[in-house]
């Protein structure tokens, strides 16, 4: 056993994490950060012509609409923040190991993979949601609202962009280490 | 196979040890990639099969047959499509792994490292469609006041049952595709601290 721990320290000694991997990281926390304060602040009221009354003037009413009121955008807001804490925490740790500790780089990967299938599943989710407020479904009687709420609309489908962007950054960051791991080998 | 080689392994001695590791992570890898063929197949199968037509009232004293099906919602179509890429997928690297353990000298890393990076991708394409379709089925269990989307479940019943039992399959489809890549960078990891 004790052998085998050194053998992985001597392997491990010219292998700390790169630039790339750090730049990747730090974009991947930006491109969280930003989707998720920007679909945290969505926010817009509008006021629409409702008919009470078919003999009177139609009557102005205020109506929001909110992040907070779709279950699938409190799912984005919460694992793009739950993503933007994770790559902030790995930055550090990686900065403060030099990624040189072999058990830390370990888990790191393991924990880039589920920040790829949480990330994945929340732009999943509110691009699925968003479509069906951009183009409504008709078999369900379900309206489009982004009519209504243009503004609101658009920001939703900036954050989900840069979402996927930020998941496209953590792929990467698979790959990298995929590939350093044979080359390593 | 698994059961009879860990009843095996206090046998050997300790400079076999290797070996029997690498064979007991492409047995498990291969165990995987059928499941994950198997829950993938599964989901396609119940979600394509769930059509249900019922008499819905459209006016008052007047009812309209309608027909709920996957295809009327592009969420579903994703879906669908989704797992049939993962489940071709899990053909392919299905077929590679148990041919590496038959050959017996298990994968080359090479072969390894490129599943890390597909593995990785499919879970990201399996876990996308799972919140899309979720997104989607959530709404209609529960509906939504505030964009005046009614519920649906209430009156396709079979329907929604079909659409719960496909999310959960695919659920275990990507829990599976994420077992499947930290199995290869663990091994892939104890490779390089063996050398």
């Amino acid at each position: 056993m004790e052998t085998q721990y050194k053998d992985v320290e001597v392997v491990n000694r010219g292998s700390s994490f790169n630039g790339k991997d750090l730049t990747l990281r730090f974009l991947a926390l930006t491109l969280t950060l930003i989707a998720a304060v920007l679909l945290g602040v969505d926010k817009e009221t509008t006021t629409v012509a409702i008919t009470l009354v078919p003999s009177l003037p139609p009557v102005d009413l205020p109506v929001t609409a909110k992040w907070t009121h779709m279950s699938a955008f409190v799912y984005f807001v919460i694992a793009n923040a739950i993503s933007c804490t994770y790559a902030a925490t790995s930055l550090i740790v990686i900065l403060a190991t030099s990624g040189k500790n072999k058990l830390a780089s370990l888990v790191i990967i393991i924990l880039d993979i589920v920040m790829v299938a949480l990330l994945f599943s929340a732009v999943g989710a509110t691009s699925s949601i968003g479509l069906i407020g951009y183009k409504g479904n008709s078999h369900v009687h379900w309206d489009k609202v982004c009519n209504v709420f243009n503004k609101f609309c658009h920001q939703v489908a900036i954050a989900v962009f840069l979402s996927f962007a930020g998941s496209i950054t953590y792929l990467l960051l698979i790959v990298i280490s995929a590939l350093k791991l044979h080359k390593k080998f | 196979m698994a059961s009879s080689d860990a009843q095996e392994a206090p046998l050997k001695s300790s400079t076999y040890e290797p070996e029997y590791k690498s064979s007991f992570g492409l047995v498990v890898d291969v165990a995987l990639r059928v499941l994950l063929f198997a829950t993938a197949l599964a989901a396609i199968i119940v979600m394509v099969t769930s059509e249900q037509t019922k008499m819905i009232p459209v006016a008052p004293g007047k009812l309209m047959p309608r027909t709920a099906k996957f295809n009327h919602s592009p969420a579903f179509i994703y879906f669908v499509a989704a797992l049939s890429v993962a489940g071709l997928y899990s053909i392919i690297t299905g077929a590679l792994s148990a041919l590496a353990l038959l050959k017996s000298h298990g994968h080359s890393t090479k072969l390894q490292a490129h599943f890390v990076m597909f593995d990785a991708l499919l879970l990201g394409i399996v876990a996308a469609a799972t919140g899309a379709a979720g997104g989607v089925a959530y709404i209609g269990l529960k509906g939504n006041s505030h964009s005046n989307w009614n519920k649906i479940c209430h009156i396709y019943g079979s329907y929604c049952f079909h659409f719960s039992a496909s999310l959960i399959l695919s659920l275990i489809s990507s829990i599976t595709l994420l077992l499947l890549v930290w199995l290869s960078v663990y091994v892939l990891s104890k490779k390089v601290a063996r050398r």
